[in-house]
């Protein structure tokens, strides 16, 4: 059994690079926390738009929204399905997307003050988006100290 | 170290610890591979094999059982590949398991020579083919190659047992003597 495969092991690294490189996540990060801020700001303006609005510009409000939406869908594909996210890569993004739903739910209510707008209903939203947020944090804090603690274990199960 | 501490390090985004992961199982993947593919295909398929592996890692719940989650990935790939080939194969086989079942416990048949294995490996039916790999080129256990090949325990014992007589016959065919 003299056959090789063609391929080195540094060689099936360096294939597997593009995916595991820091520009593809933060490029699939930024894209699904993009999508998501701007269809709420969208909304937010769509919302509070003062007056009776001609369907033109429910279309382009509509459109734009979609638009939005469909970056945040294809930011979170990528995030679940085709760029992995370690234990450590997962905290950052939680503590991200916290940051973002903060900026977010900040700007949009300013927006709806300043526009005459309730603030109830994008402090919901954005209180919704903020707990999500946290509990992603929360969770991916946990899963990285459970490795840690059993990185640990099994380090020193090893030395022994 | 073990697989268990490569794959939590791993998890955790260690670079260096997927590294040696790929370091250390990339010739048994590329073995099993090739063993069900012919050469052309076979570097492309375990390609295809790492990099599911690189985006399946973060979700794998029991660093422990890496193996066969690794050969169950590669048996996807491998699947996929030979669709067409595995649902005539696994249509004709319930007949065979049951057949296998009863020499299923022939001592005579458990030392199988490794280089003679692989040299009429690719001239027994798919599925035989596919648990001689698993069992005797990987060396994983029973309870792994069903978990593997999603069938009961049994089942891989009576399929082992019918591989081997079908690797017998064609060793002496062959002129191979033990």
């Amino acid at each position: 059994m003299t056959e090789e495969p063609r391929l080195s092991a540094q060689d099936m690294i360096d294939r597997l690079s593009p995916v595991l490189s820091l520009r593809t996540r933060i490029r699939a990060v930024a894209a699904l926390l993009a999508g998501v801020a701007g269809a709420v700001f969208m909304g937010t303006l769509w919302w509070t738009e003062p007056g009776p609005l001609p369907g033109r510009t429910h279309l382009a409000f509509a459109l734009f929204t979609v638009f939005c939406l469909a970056w945040a869908a294809y930011g979170g594909w990528l995030l679940t399905r085709r760029i992995p996210l370690f234990a450590t890569d997962q905290v950052i993004a939680a503590w991200i997307g916290l940051v973002a739903s903060l900026t977010t739910t900040a700007v949009v209510t300013v927006v709806a003050v300043q526009r005459g707008a309730g603030v109830g209903l994008p402090s919901a939203a954005g209180g919704v988006f903020v707990a999500v947020a946290l509990a992603l944090v929360v969770r991916a804090q946990a899963r990285r100290a459970a490795l840690l603690r059993r990185k640990h274990e099994l380090t020193g199960r090893e030395e022994r | 170290m073990t697989d268990e501490l490569l794959v939590t390090r791993a998890q955790l985004g260690e670079r260096a610890a997927l590294a040696q992961l790929v370091a250390r199982w990339r010739m048994p993947v590329w073995t099993y591979v090739r063993r069900m593919l012919d050469a052309e295909r076979a570097d492309d398929v375990a390609q295809e094999v790492w990099l599911a592996v690189v985006r399946g890692l973060p979700r794998l719940r029991e660093p422990g059982r890496f193996a066969p989650w690794l050969f169950t990935i590669a048996r996807r790939s491998v699947t996929d590949r030979l669709r067409g080939e595995y649902a005539l194969v696994e249509e004709t086989s319930a007949f065979g398991d049951l057949v296998g079942e009863a020499g299923a416990e022939d001592p005579a048949e458990a030392l199988v020579d490794r280089a003679a294995l692989v040299s009429v490996l690719a001239d027994l039916p798919l599925l035989e083919r596919e648990i001689l790999v698993l069992f005797y080129l990987e060396d994983l256990p029973v309870e792994e190659c069903a978990d593997i090949c999603q069938i009961p325990a049994g089942t891989v014992k009576s399929r082992l047992s019918r591989a081997r007589r079908l690797l017998r016959e064609h060793l002496k065919e062959k002129g191979y003597r033990p």
